[in-house]
């Protein structure tokens, strides 16, 4: 477990004067599944390509299976599976024509049995060309066409985004066959947390570029919370706490955002700021995601109406 | 299984151009045999004026049929660039493309490849096939001469010239205004000149060519290894 199958160094990535990847430092030990996230243009996708070597980074290295992504040789790259962002397969070829085509690149290690139970399973015919495919049925052939090499690592960027509910449950139970044969690694980007929280076991969570947590997901379950803060008279306008987020008031409550605070220091606060009584609110993977990732403000007082 | 995929992609374009060339070709030369009207012209003879025979170039269908072997020739090597290094269709594949159990230069040289059978082998089948039916037909009053089919042969390698500017200028990531263009606007000059030493020489023709494709070929596979996907 403590092997490490990726790992990059301050790695950054400019696109001209702006900034995709600011100094991203990732590891990710073997036989883990972890959940790589990120809103809308915080720089998942060029991560994931300068991990695999096809962007050149502006500053910073990566390693993949302990060889630096600039310089991948294919022996590596049959080591590592990759579904692609979008799906995007040669649209003219049938899925039989595209396991020739994938099977000739991984000749030893193409697990024929496999890519045949996929297909069964995902409930695809062979003749079909990709363009007939829906995109969810193209995201089944792509997580077959990745699984079938049985690759040490695999990297996939967004791999449920557009698919409904039912072809993402398919697919996450799909990758999980992969994930019970011991010793594989997988590192997904997503931004559907439902989908993370039931398949990963640590998170890597990056906001602007930068890598702001990279944890098991349990950790990252408990270090976010909320705490709302009942007062007698009115709130206090300034708060002074270790791990604040955000701060949201209304007349008589106080609710705070709060990362890696220990229970203590929540009740010490409280009982310096005169808070008549504290609760912690339940939050799932989803809210605790957004307001870690809540842009600007976030250590700014701010006034909320309540409706 | 690369060269094959490359090959299948292109077989559209490359259908489209030899069965362009065989039904122009065909149409003229049938013309020809049929009005009857194959002869030979002198380009500066005024009336009265005394010229030696030998310098009489022969005005065939062929000679027609070569003008749009030439335009027919770039358009292929055109679309076939366009396909390979342009439309987004193909290109958002590199990803899945690149990510092989074989180096990028395999890849590279698969596309080059297949563009090279293609642009060369069907145009020059066709040609050849127009080139022996005229000479085996009557409509001549004497055998074409072999220049004409090594001329047509040169004008299919102008195609692969036009095929490795556009793929330079598709994988050039620079604005189209500043070095975008350069592949296009070099290929454009070989072009020129090529047409030009025609006058000149077959020999000198073909050093051009060679030059040309040369310095194309390096920087395509330059660029291509350095570029970002």
């Amino acid at each position: 477990m403590n092997e490490i199958v990726l790992e990059t160094q301050g790695l950054t990535k400019y696109y001209g004067s702006t900034l995709a990847v600011d100094h991203l430092d990732l590891k990710v030990p073997r036989g883990c599944i972890c959940g790589f996230l990120g809103r809308n243009g915080a720089g998942k996708t060029t991560a994931i390509k300068l991990m695999l070597g096809f962007l050149a980074p502006t500053a910073g290295s990566s390693k993949l299976l302990g060889c630096d992504s600039t310089a991948l040789t294919p022996e590596i790259r049959q080591r590592i599976g990759y579904v692609t962002e979008g799906h995007r397969l040669f649209r003219w070829m049938s899925i039989a024509e595209l396991e020739r085509f994938q099977r000739a690149f991984f000749p030893e290690q193409w697990d024929k049995t496999l890519f045949a139970d996929m297909i069964e399973y995902f409930e695809l015919s062979r003749k079909k060309k990709i363009k007939h495919l829906s995109n969810g049925q193209r995201a089944q052939v792509s997580l077959s066409l990745a699984l079938a090499p049985k690759p040490e690592l695999l990297i996939m960027d967004d791999p449920t985004l557009g698919l409904d509910a039912a072809i993402r449950r398919q697919f996450l139970e799909g990758m999980i066959e992969l994930i019970m044969r011991q010793g594989r690694t997988v590192l997904f980007s997503s931004h559907i947390l439902a989908d993370v929280e039931r398949v990963a076991d640590r998170i890597a969570v990056i906001d602007k570029g930068v890598l702001r947590a990279n944890c098991s997901l349990e950790q990252f379950r408990t270090a976010v919370k909320k705490v709302i803060f009942s007062f007698a008279n009115s709130v206090p306008t300034e708060v002074d706490i270790e791990g604040l987020l955000h701060c949201r008031r209304s007349e008589k409550q106080l609710e705070l955002t709060l990362v890696g605070t220990e229970e203590a220091q929540i009740a010490e606060w409280a009982k310096s700021a005169g808070a008549e009584e504290y609760h912690v609110a339940k939050m799932n993977l989803e809210d605790q995601f957004i307001e870690f990732t809540a842009p600007a403000n976030r250590k700014k007082l701010f006034q909320w109406e309540e409706q | 299984m690369l060269l094959r995929k490359e090959l299948r992609e292109s077989l559209p374009c490359i259908l489209l151009a030899a069965i362009a060339l065989l039904i122009i070709g065909g149409i003229a030369l049938r013309l020809e045999m049929r009005s009857g009207r194959s002869g030979w012209y002198y380009s500066n003879l005024s009336p009265g004026a005394t010229a030696n025979t030998y310098s009489f170039r022969q005005l065939s269908s062929l000679s027609i049929a070569g003008s749009w072997l030439f335009v027919i020739s770039i358009a292929l090597g055109l679309g076939l660039g366009v396909l390979h290094f342009w439309i987004p269709y193909f290109t958002r594949t590199w990803p899945f493309l690149l990510h092989r159990s074989v180096g990028k230069m395999t890849i590279l040289a698969a596309k080059l490849t297949a563009a090279a059978i293609g642009c060369i082998l069907p145009l020059g089948v066709v040609w050849l096939a127009l080139y022996w039916y005229a000479c085996r037909s009557n409509a001549f009053g004497i055998p074409v001469p072999v220049r004409v089919f090594i001329d047509g042969l040169i004008l299919i390698a102008l195609g692969l010239v036009v095929y490795l500017g556009t793929a330079l200028a598709g994988l050039s990531r620079a604005k189209w205004y500043t070095t975008k263009i350069f592949g296009l606007t070099f290929a454009a000059l070989v072009l020129f000149i090529t047409t030009v030493q025609f006058q000149c020489g077959l020999l000198w023709a073909c050093v051009i060519i060679v030059i040309g494709i040369m310095i194309l070929l390096s920087q395509v596979v330059d660029t291509f290894l350095k570029r970002e996907y």
